[in-house]
């Protein structure tokens, strides 16, 4: 009789305080790909946001990569249990647009009097509006940088001052600091960079060159890859030699934790990573005991003056949603855009604050002359070029663009095929993957 | 009354099976036939054309290729070596039975965490193996991104993670042959090479027969996690084998389709390799 009674009570406890939580909060789900430390940063600014509007509850969950992120959202919408507000990375912007999944961005600003996006960064608008229309909200934007260890620089005979900003100046400087062994065995190597498409996007921006045709995508959907050019050559002739002659260290596709590592245990003098790394270089360059440098990425000599290009994620709302959640969720995306929050990510991890105002008043308090490096991240992105080739390609099949170039890439690293071969074969299969995608 | 009740018993399993095998497999076989677009956006029917651009894709057809040679290696390896420790392991030493819980951890370690334990262990820098061949042999190994090392990496982190099944079952089987026949062979004069090789092995047949078919399953479907973690298919898609591939295409570029049709072909080739084994294999089964 006991034993019922208290089930009895239980059950019944249960079903109340869930029907209050239930009447009382609206519920967003938030879903982002964002791992680490991060996980945490992101929890408290949704706390911080919890605290402001208690009416809303907002369950963030990490959902593995960008990559894990996006094939999970693909399922859920078919099945009916998508998230209200999902972190989508920069090259799923055009299979997002064109699943149809989310509510424009663009619709939301539009009928908020109070939201401006004019306090947004031109820069980073130009990335994410496709055809003129802003589809997802900017959140979390890098692109790519060089950090170098001053102290090795110095062992070397080099000015700690001078990082290199030619492709020539990287080999010679790579060169100077690599050391082998009596055997040949690589003891400390120039540079390295993980092996990403990424990287080569960059390289080709700050050249000032196109990935796909009609303006990189920008004028018109995409009909063929158009990167077999003088700048990509130079691109995949330059990470030939460096790796072919010992200078640099590749790493398997996509590890960032791999090259992080080498550089932080000082196995390699220069890394090229995401300006997200900021923070996290900082803190293991004091924990190692060297001297942190940061500096532009380096571009062939006499090229044309390019641009880098943002990459990162936003944050899209999923259509269909009861109005009441939308509002919510809106509420939700709108705080997590303001200049408090974007400051906070922006001093918490090395992206970039996705506003201009965010930036006037780091200036003002003294932040960037504190933080050299994310000086020298901001300074990258301001000093670009703003056109088609530096606000980056949009490409629905941008996932299988990727992988053909890395798997070519490395082909070419293996020595199975030489940087000619292994561009043109890596432009012919881009091409393949946008056709297809396209249906022509 | 009879009758019915062994089939009302079979009903949960039925239902499960259908559930989760038989209806999402006959969706995968409609699939493999439509151009399907990500996000449920619809379906456009193309008939076989999802077939004829696999096999005319050069990628594809050495997916293949590379699938048949990993299987035959890592199966023919692992039964073999799995025979000879295990008859090591029915030998009565001090510390065998300790030695065999210890031998038994790899199949209990997630195929995951295998990837991660051997990519930590390779790591050119830091890994134990490199450094053991660095400081023995004076050699720097990319194990993960050069070739052949990345396939041999692979090979022997599939290996290492089978051999224990296949060895428990040895073990037992081993242990159930009968002693008498054994002697007396020893008596007769034959070495240990003969009574290794012409006595237990025809003797376990069963059971290798068993392991073969479980092997292969395992390997053609489940090393999806070691090459993930391992080397993504790498460089340059030298690794890549065909359920690695069906991945990529179906839940990293979102062509349902196309990777439907690869699941197809995959399984079109386990039916193929299972019907032939047993036609031609169990001829040399001896059962006791």
């Amino acid at each position: 009789m006991k034993k019922i009674i208290f089930v009895t009570l239980f059950v019944t406890l249960l079903l109340i305080s869930s029907s209050v939580f239930a009447a009382d909060k609206t519920e967003v789900q938030f879903w982002h790909a964002m791992g680490g430390w991060r996980i945490e940063l992101l929890q408290e600014m949704a706390n911080d946001f919890m605290a402001l509007h208690p009416d809303i509850n907002v369950d963030v969950q990490y959902t593995g990569s960008y990559g894990d992120t996006i094939n999970k959202l693909n399922v859920a919408i078919q099945s009916g249990v998508a998230p209200h507000v999902v972190q989508g990375y920069d090259i799923a912007t055009q299979m997002l647009i064109d699943g149809e999944v989310a509510i424009p961005m663009q619709d939301l600003i539009d009928a908020d009097p109070e939201f401006d996006i004019g306090t947004f960064m031109p820069q980073v608008l130009n990335y994410y509006r496709v055809g003129g229309k802003l589809y997802c909200m900017p959140f979390n934007s890098s692109n790519a940088v060089m950090f170098y260890n001053r102290t090795l620089f110095e062992k070397a005979g080099l000015d700690p001052d001078k990082p290199p900003k030619t492709y020539k100046e990287l080999y010679e400087y790579s060169k100077m600091l690599t050391t082998k062994d009596d055997k040949g065995n690589v003891e400390q190597a120039g540079v390295c960079w993980n092996l990403h498409c990424w990287f080569f996007e960059e390289f080709m921006a700050k050249q000032n060159a196109a990935l796909v045709d009609n303006d990189n995508g920008r004028t018109g959907r995409p009909t063929k890859a158009i990167f077999n050019s003088d700048a990509g050559l130079k691109v995949f002739n330059m990470w030939n030699n460096l790796s072919k002659d010992g200078y640099m260290i590749n790493t398997k596709v996509h590890d960032w934790t791999g090259s992080r590592n080498l550089f932080i245990s000082q196995k390699v003098a220069m890394l090229i990573t995401s300006t997200s790394d900021v923070a996290l270089m900082v803190k293991s360059a004091e924990e190692n005991n060297f001297e942190l440098g940061s500096a532009f990425m380096p571009i062939p000599e006499g090229a044309e003056a390019g641009g880098v290009v943002i990459g990162g994620g936003s944050l899209w709302m999923v259509a269909g949603k009861p109005e009441e959640e939308t509002k919510a969720a809106w509420e939700f995306v709108k705080f997590m855009a303001e200049s408090a929050q974007q400051i906070k990510w922006h001093t918490g991890t090395g992206y970039f604050p996705v506003r201009k105002d965010a930036v006037e008043d780091l200036l003002a308090q003294g932040y960037y002359s504190e933080s050299p490096h994310n000086l020298t991240t901001i300074m990258q992105l301001l000093l670009s070029t703003q056109n088609y080739n530096s606000n980056g390609a949009i490409i629905g099949a941008f996932a299988e663009v990727r992988n053909a170039v890395e798997s070519n890439v490395q082909k070419m690293l293996n020595g199975d095929l030489t940087p000619e071969e292994a561009l043109a074969a890596a432009e012919k299969d881009c091409t393949t993957a946008i056709r297809d995608y396209e249906g022509l | 009354m009879r009758k019915w009740i062994p089939y009302l018993l079979l009903i949960p399993t039925f239902v499960i099976i259908v559930l989760f095998i038989y209806i999402p497999a006959g969706f995968s076989l409609q699939t493999s036939l439509y151009r399907v677009l990500p996000f449920g956006r619809g379906m456009n029917y193309v008939g076989i054309k999802n077939f004829m651009r696999l096999f005319s894709n050069a990628d594809y057809i050495y997916s293949v290729k590379f699938t048949i040679i990993y299987v035959a290696l890592t199966v023919i390896s692992t039964i073999l070596l799995s025979f000879l420790i295990a008859i090591q392991l029915i030998k009565k030493l001090p510390g065998v039975r300790l030695f065999r819980t210890l031998i038994f951890a790899p199949y209990a370690v997630s195929p995951a965490i295998a990837g991660a334990l051997w990519t930590f262990m390779l790591n050119p820098v830091v890994g134990h193996i490199s450094y053991f061949f660095q400081s023995t042999f004076g050699i720097q190994v990319e194990w993960l991104t050069s070739k052949p090392h990345a396939f041999y990496a692979i090979i022997f982190a599939s290996i290492w993670k089978i051999l224990p099944f296949d060895m428990i079952f040895y073990i037992a089987s081993i242990q159930n042959v009968p002693g008498e026949m054994l002697e007396s062979a020893k008596i007769e004069g034959a070495g240990v090479m003969q009574r290794t090789w012409k006595i237990i092995f025809p003797l376990v047949s069963p059971i290798t027969f068993y392991l073969v078919i479980m092997n292969i399953v395992t390997t053609m479907f489940s090393s999806f996690a070691i090459i993930d973690v391992m080397t993504k298919g790498g460089p340059g898609q030298y690794t890549t084998n065909m359920i690695y591939r069906l991945y990529l295409d179906g839940f990293y570029f979102q062509k349902q389709g196309v990777a439907s049709a690869q699941s197809i072909i995959l399984i079109s080739i386990m039916i193929i390799v299972t019907l032939i084994y047993f036609k031609f294999g169990e001829r040399h089964v001896h059962y006791q």
